[in-house]
C-alpha cells in the first residue's frame, strides 16, 4: 500500500487503523514498505478524505504479503478466503481429522506482531523433523521449497505477513513430544505465535487429546471451537 | 485452525461470546450452497445475533449494507454470526438443524456452554479445536484487557492502535461506546467481532482508569 505525498493532508486518520504500525506521520502520512503486510485495512477502513491511499502494483515475491494478510484474497490452494483451510470445520464431511489423530496448527505472526518466513521457517523446521505432512491445501505449504525439511522458497524469507498458518497431522501419542520442540523454538523467533489441536470426538464426546495435552504439561484454554456434525454427506471412517 | 479461535478473555466475560460458523466442504456439498448459507445467516438474525459476516466477501460495511452481504452469499461462502446470548444461541441452532441445510456449522465459546447448546438442540459435540494459547516472543502483547479486544478479529485487522485510540477517544466523550465498537467491528471481514462484548471491555477498562 502507499500513500500518495502530493495529496495526503497529513490528517493521521489512516495511523491507527495499520495492525502493524507501518504508518508513521510528520508533515504527511507515510507507509514503511518493508513492514507493510499488504493487508489492505487502511485502505478500506480509514476513509482518507482525500483518497490518497492507494494499491500499489506488486510483483511477486510481494504479492505473497497480500496473500497471507488480507483475509479477502481466496488462496488457490485451498479455495476459500482467509490463510487457513477447512481444517476441523468440516471434519464430519471429509473426515480430515479422524480419531487416534490429532490436527495440529501454528500460525505464526498471530496475534499482533506478523512475522517473516525467516521465523515460520525455523518452526516449520522443528516440525518437520517429526516426518509430519503439512496440509497441501494450505496457502502456506506452497511457499516451501521443500515441505520434508520444512524450508521455504529463500526469496521469501524476509517478506512480512500477518501470520502463516503450519497445518499438519500426527498420532496423538507424538503430541508431548511435539509440543516439546515447539517449547524449545518458541525461544528463537521474533515473533508471537499460536497453537491449537483439532480431536474427533469419540461416540461418548470424550476429548483423547486432553489427557496428552495434561501429559505435555502445557496450558489450553476453556474455550474454542466445536463442530457440532450438521453437515452431510457424512464421511465414512476408513 | 485459528480464525474464531483463541479469544482471549476470562470465563465470566467470554459466557456472553459465541460464534456461529457455517460453510460447505469443496467438491463434496458446496454446489448450491448459497442459498442455504443465506438462509442460516438469515435465521441467526432473526434469532438474535448481534453480528452477521460473510468471510469470503466481506462484512456488512465492506459490501455497502447488510441486506447487500446476505444476497451477496455465494457457494463456497463462510458465513459467522455472533451471538452475546445461550438461549437465543440454542434457539438458532434448532431452527438451523431443522432447516436440514446440510452445510458444516461450528460454534466458537466456552466448551461446556457449547457442548450444553450441542445437546439442547439435539446434536452431538463432533470435534473440537483447542487453543494452546501464545507462544513466542509474547513480551511484544499488550494487556490483557486490549488482547481480549484484539483477538475478536481472527485475522488481526483490529488494530491495537485502533483499540487504544478509539479508547482515548471515548474517554475524552468524542465517541459513544456504540460508535466505538462499530469502529473497531468495521476492519473484521468476517464479521466475527462481537460489538456487544466490545463495549462492555472498553466500558470496564474506563472503570479502571
Amino acid at each position: 500500500m502507499q500513500i500518495d505525498q502530493e495529496l495526503c493532508v497529513g490528517c493521521g486518520q489512516c495511523v491507527p487503523y495499520c495492525p502493524v504500525g507501518a504508518i508513521s506521520l510528520d508533515d504527511t502520512a507515510v507507509i514503511d514498505l518493508d513492514e507493510c503486510a499488504e493487508c489492505g485495512c487502511c485502505l478500506r477502513c480509514a476513509d482518507c478524505p482525500v483518497d490518497a491511499l492507494y494499491q500499489q502494483e506488486m510483483v511477486y515475491p510481494r504479492t505473497v504479503r497480500s496473500i497471507l494478510s488480507d483475509p479477502l484474497t481466496i488462496a488457490t490452494e485451498s479455495g476459500i478466503s482467509g490463510r487457513g483451510t477447512e481444517e476441523m470445520k468440516t471434519n464430519e464431511v471429509t473426515a480430515r481429522f479422524r480419531e487416534g489423530q490429532v490436527g495440529i496448527g501454528i500460525e505464526v505472526g498471530r496475534p499482533v506482531t506478523g512475522t517473516r518466513f525467516v521465523d515460520v521457517e525455523k518452526i516449520a523446521q522443528a516440525m518437520a523433523a517429526f516426518g509430519v505432512q503439512f496440509e497441501v491445501c494450505n496457502p502456506t505449504t506452497s511457499l516451501m521449497s521443500d515441505p520434508a525439511t520444512g524450508k521455504f522458497k529463500d526469496e521469501l524469507l524476509n517478506e512480512k505477513v500477518l501470520s502463516a498458518i503450519l497445518e499438519f497431522c500426527v498420532p496423538q501419542e507424538a503430541l508431548p513430544d511435539v509440543l516439546d520442540a515447539l517449547k524449545d523454538v518458541a525461544g528463537k523467533v521474533d515473533s508471537v505465535f499460536t497453537v491449537c489441536v483439532a480431536c474427533k470426538a469419540d461416540e461418548n464426546e470424550n476429548i483423547a487429546s486432553y489427557q496428552y495435552l495434561d501429559k505435555a504439561g502445557v496450558w489450553y484454554a476453556p474455550n474454542g471451537k466445536t463442530n457440532i456434525g450438521l453437515g452431510r454427506p457424512l464421511a465414512k471412517e476408513a | 485452525m485459528t480464525h474464531t479461535l483463541h479469544r482471549v478473555g476470562s470465563d465470566e466475560n467470554l459466557r456472553e461470546d459465541f460464534v456461529v460458523l457455517a460453510m460447505p466442504s469443496k467438491d463434496i456439498n458446496h454446489e448450491g450452497s448459497g442459498p442455504k448459507l443465506q438462509e442460516i445467516i438469515r435465521i441467526c438474525l432473526k434469532e438474535g445475533a448481534v453480528k452477521a459476516g460473510d468471510a469470503r466477501l466481506g462484512n456488512e460495511y465492506h459490501q455497502g449494507g447488510l441486506e447487500t452481504m446476505i444476497r451477496n452469499i455465494e457457494d463456497r461462502a463462510v458465513v459467522t454470526a455472533v451471538f452475546n446470548d445461550q438461549d437465543k444461541l440454542v434457539n438458532a441452532l434448532k431452527a438451523i438443524k431443522a432447516g436440514d441445510f446440510g452445510m458444516s456449522i461450528v460454534v466458537s465459546g466456552l466448551f461446556d456452554r457449547v457442548k450444553e447448546c450441542c445437546h439442547a438442540a439435539g446434536q452431538k459435540v463432533h470435534t473440537v479445536n483447542t487453543s494452546l494459547g501464545r507462544w513466542g516472543a509474547t513480551h511484544k502483547l499488550p494487556a490483557t484487557e486490549v488482547m481480549e479486544i484484539q483477538s475478536m478479529c481472527g485475522h488481526g485487522m483490529v488494530s491495537v492502535d485502533l483499540i487504544l485510540d478509539t479508547l482515548d477517544q471515548v474517554k475524552r466523550g468524542a465517541m459513544s461506546l456504540a460508535e466505538a465498537s462499530e469502529r473497531l467491528f468495521r476492519p473484521c471481514q468476517c464479521g466475527i467481532f462481537n460489538t456487544d462484548r466490545a463495549q462492555k471491555r472498553i466500558e470496564a477498562m474506563m472503570e479502571k482508569v
